[in-house]
């Protein structure tokens, strides 16, 4: 027993946890890592892919690394698994540096964009892999195996080869592999973009489930915004290189900290105002056409001029003017089903989106109707 | 106007027939095929009719197998090829790791180091390592330098040397093949493994040496087969002892009165190549013979789930064997440092480019030697031999004709493989992939036997000595060059492309000279070249096929290096060297381009 868990006493360094103990923990939660990523920097070249990273993620937390192609996030995943060299920082795991820990020493799971299966082994010997290499013996491995494709829904499936089977199951089957030691960190890199919509929603539920019965800390990278909202314990949006905010979904949806953070997560409407007066958190505020209306805000030092967002699906239509409303003129209106999505123009100019829910008693707008959009003063986010 | 055309075409139904079986591209196929039928099907046909022409059809090949010196030289073949391929196995991976895992110019460096040398002619390569390995050679100059020989010793001439020789000039073979195996691999498999707590021995043995399995396989056998009628290099660098089958075949050439019998012995090496590339082909799929992707992926799949169907994973012993050695073996080798592997790759590597480039470099620095006979290092430097060379109006006179059969060559390789290239790749005929394999199968059929079937062929003509002939038949081995360059240009070229063209009024004609012939035209380039070069090395077929009239460099060389070595051969290795990386550096961003066409 002693000498088949050495390799994993040595990946832990003197927290001593063997394939076996763990195995006896099935399904405990609070396994999950700390990981600490300190002042983490990675350029290639001139271009600087990786500034400055710095940030810490609780154990057992889902993070998303969240940003559009080439902002960073997938070099920040592949740092933390060692496929990547930093020019400078350092990584934490439960308090201490791996950076100079092989990848294969590690003990992370990680789930691939291309799945990333043996095309040389069936789904068994897959999932198997990371249990052979611990060199826990064959007993334990088969049962955990068992139990891990049961878990994800593929025990019909087990004595298949991955080229049998669809995206979605493949998917499953490395998800599977990824998770069968119960690692105490799941990376999983845009494991779910290959995939049809339906089936994605599925498996982000899925994976979603699985955190909260396995407890491993999972880091996941999208650049999808409605996944990472609907996943995240906490979502770190990346840009250009660089950290914009870190913060839980609810957070980064209604309080983004910058314009792109704002247009990147979800729809969004921004104006240029004015400051007219400031009352504590309230403030009155005028856009370039000269209607006035009241925003909240958090930010105590906003300046003179600001810009406000506010979601589509918070502004409402009336037939006739309302407090804290601005005339307007409908250019498009679309059916979508339960919404109806609705573009107008501000008088005086500017663009505004609309999303409201599909009711018996309204008509559908028609282009050139002249309606009122108004917002609650608290639906409206100045921001930095 | 289109009114009036289609009228036209109503009223002559027939001409209208005929005229769309003019435009089905399948009919391009048609003057390879029949080229090859006659210069290329017909003579070896020949010579199974001349080989069972005996008292009884089985007398010629009994008497093959009842002299001990023909079966001994064929199993002693036998040996020498498998060595050789195994050789290569262990050599060629590591090298086609390295150009795998080396990045930006490096690995073009790396990469060029290995294929530059493969396109040089297969008897410069030879000449070189018997410069190398000679008494007053590099290698030996060496040792005694170091302390570790006394006196020169003899390096050549014995099994050692042949296996070295042939090793050297057939390893490119080996890492090209392996390498296209290695690059098609989803590099994230390697990281899946690593992520799984697998070390790099243990990603090897366990993803990439399966996985790269067909890549080998294909490999050893296309350097097995070459092997087998391998005749320079065992003639040049080897002893009495060492005497391969293809060398009885030239030697028996010389006595007409072995008619029969000599064709026998050129089928039982045909037979032998032939079953080994069916059986071959069999399992990989015939695409490996040019290099190609197996086309129907259905076969390795379907054979894997039988296996994967079982209930456990081999057998109950296997299984215990596994636990008690494979596995924790390879977890042992993961402690060993993440370095290790690629030290590994990088020395081995880098010893078979060093074996690879340095005899080349070796000749070219004696080629400027002031030296009057072989030496390393040169006393001092001088262009003597140049100007012997260029001086000497038998050397150039070799020169001028091999540089004319080579051009008369190409053009009729490019003529009819570029036909035939369209014709496989444009046309929907059934039969295809057979005249795929007609057209590609010269490279596979030993050179000695083509050379023996076509000599009577010739003779009959009156074609010996002809540069016309001989052109024609240095094409045969230049249409599979060209046939496999353009057929993998044209698939990079989008279809739609040459449907817009159409839809937007291009006659057929039209679309072929303004879209599809400048797409490929880097592709022309690059197979005009190969073929060029193809022609311009050939020995074997010319030993066979020339005249005291008709000399080419090659023969020149041959019976120089045969006679004595000296410097002058250097020269010619050196021009030849020149040649191919002057058409290299012209020819790398169309072999770029098609790489990236073809993925």
């Amino acid at each position: 027993m002693a000498g088949i868990s050495t390799q994993r006493e040595a990946r832990r360094g003197d927290k001593i946890i063997s394939g076996d103990q763990r195995a006896a923990a099935t399904a405990a939660a609070g396994i999950g890592s700390s990981i600490s990523i300190s002042h983490v920097r990675k350029s290639y070249g001139n271009f600087v892919a990786l500034d400055d990273a710095n940030f810490d993620i609780a154990p057992g937390e889902f993070i998303t690394l969240l940003g559009p192609s080439g902002s960073g996030k997938t070099t920040l995943l592949n740092i933390i698994a060692g496929f990547q060299n930093i020019d400078k920082g350092e990584v934490l795991v439960d308090g201490k540096p791996v950076l100079h820990v092989a990848p294969h020493r590690r003990g992370f799971g990680m789930v691939f964009q291309s799945y990333a299966l043996f095309p040389n082994m069936t789904v068994t010997q897959n999932v198997a892999f990371p249990m052979r290499m611990a060199g826990v013996d064959r007993e334990t491995t088969d049962r955990r195996v068992a139990e891990t494709l049961e878990m994800m829904r593929l025990s019909d499936h087990a004595a298949k080869m991955p080229s049998q089977m669809s995206g979605g199951q493949q998917q499953r089957v490395a998800i599977a592999r990824a998770i069968v030691m119960r690692p105490r960190v799941v990376l999983m890199d845009e494991p779910l973009s290959a995939l049809d919509r339906r089936l994605r929603e599925s498996i982000q539920i899925e994976i979603r489930e699985l955190h909260r019965t396995i407890g491993s800390t999972i880091l996941f990278v999208t650049h999808d915004q409605g996944e990472a909202l609907t996943m995240s314990d906490r979502i770190a949006v990346l840009d250009a290189g660089k950290i914009i905010q870190i913060a839980s979904p609810t957070e980064i949806y209604r309080h983004p900290a910058t314009r792109f953070v704002a247009s990147f997560v979800g729809e969004s409407n921004l104006i240029d105002v004015e400051l007219v007066q400031r009352r504590g958190t309230r403030l009155t505020l005028k856009n370039r056409a000269g209607f006035t209306f009241e925003a909240g805000s958090r930010n105590e030092d906003a300046g003179s001029t600001a810009t406000v967002l506010v979601r589509p699906e918070r502004i409402a239509m009336s037939d006739t003017p309302a407090p804290n409303s601005v005339p307007i003129t409908v250019t498009s209106a679309l059916f979508l089903g339960e919404l109806l999505r609705v573009e107008c123009e501000m008088e005086g100019g500017g663009k505004l989106l609309i999303r409201c829910t599909d009711t018996q008693s309204r008509a559908m707008p028609n282009i050139g109707d002249k309606l009122y959009a108004s917002w609650g003063a608290d639906d409206c986010w100045v921001l930095s | 106007m289109t009114m009036a055309q289609s009228s036209v075409a109503m009223r002559h139904p027939a001409r209208r027939s005929y005229w769309n079986l003019l435009k089905n591209p399948s009919i391009l196929l048609l003057p390879a095929t029949l080229f090859l039928a006659v210069i290329y099907v017909w003579p070896l046909l020949d010579l199974f009719r001349l080989s069972v022409g005996g008292p009884t059809w089985t007398s010629h090949f009994e008497r093959v197998f009842s002299i001990p010196l023909y079966w001994q030289s064929l199993v002693r073949t036998m040996e020498i090829s498998i060595t050789v391929s195994a050789l290569c196995l262990f050599f060629g991976y590591p090298t086609a790791l390295l150009i795998h895992r080396s990045q930006g110019i490096v690995k073009v460096m790396v990469a060029t180091a290995v294929v530059l040398p493969y396109f040089i002619a297969i008897l410069i390569r030879t000449y070189a390592w018997m410069v190398l390995l000679g008494r007053n050679g590099p290698l030996n100059k060496l040792a005694i330098w170091l302390g570790i020989l006394d006196q020169p010793a003899e390096l050549l001439f014995n099994r050692g040397s042949v296996l070295i020789g042939m090793t050297a000039v057939l390893v490119p073979l080996m890492v090209l093949s392996i390498y296209s195996s290695v690059s098609r691999i989803d590099g994230n498999l390697t990281r899946a493994a690593l992520a799984s707590g697998a070390g790099p021995i243990a990603v090897f043995w366990r993803v990439l040496l399966p996985l790269t399995f067909p890549g080998m396989g294909a490999g050893f056998l296309l350097v097995f087969v070459s092997g087998l009628g391998f005749f320079i290099t065992p003639t040049l660098l080897g002893g009495p002892g060492d005497q391969m089958f293809a060398m009885h075949i030239t030697q028996q050439a010389d006595f007409l009165t072995s008619e029969g019998f000599l064709q026998a012995l050129a089928v039982v090496l045909l037979m032998i190549t032939l079953v080994v590339v069916g059986i071959a082909g069999h399992f990989l799929g015939f695409e490996f013979i040019w290099g190609g992707e197996k086309l129907s992926g259905v076969t390795p799949s379907a054979s894997k789930t039988d296996r994967g169907g079982r209930p456990a994973s081999g057998s109950a012993v296997g299984n215990l064997f596994a636990d008690a050695v494979g596995w924790p073996l390879l977890r042992l080798l993961g402690k060993l440092p993440p370095s290790a592997g690629t030290w590994l790759v990088c020395v081995m590597g880098g010893f078979v480019i060093l074996a690879l480039i340095a005899p080349i470099v070796i000749v070219s620095i004696i080629s400027f030697s002031k030296a009057s006979f072989l030496t390393f290092p040169p006393p001092g430097f001088s262009l003597r031999w140049y100007s012997k060379f260029f001086s000497d109006s038998d050397w150039m006179s070799a020169f001028t004709t091999s540089l004319s059969v080579a051009a008369i060559s190409a053009a009729i390789a490019v003529a009819f493989g570029t036909s035939a290239a369209i014709g496989i790749v444009r046309s929907s005929l059934k039969a295809k992939t057979a005249i795929m394999l007609l057209l590609v199968s010269p490279i596979i059929v030993p050179p000695v036997v083509l050379g023996l079937s076509l000599y009577s062929l010739f003779l009959y003509f009156d074609l010996i000595g002809s540069r016309i002939g001989l052109a024609a038949a240095h094409a045969i081995g230049g249409i599979p060059l060209v046939v496999v360059i353009i057929a993998a240009s044209l698939q990079g070229v989008d279809r739609k492309l040459e449907q817009a063209a159409a839809i937007h009024g291009a006659s057929p004609l039209t679309v072929l000279r303004k879209v599809t012939l400048p797409a490929i035209a880097p592709g022309l380039a690059a197979a005009s070249f190969f073929a060029f070069l193809h022609s311009f090395d050939e020995l074997v077929l010319s030993l066979f096929l020339s005249s005291a009239h008709l000399k080419t460099l090659p023969l020149r060389l041959w019976a120089d290096v045969n006679y004595q070595l000296n410097p002058v051969l250097a020269v010619v290795s050196t021009l030849e060297v020149v040649l191919v990386v002057g058409g290299i550096l012209i020819a790398r961003p169309v072999l770029a381009g098609s790489r990236k066409a073809a993925r």
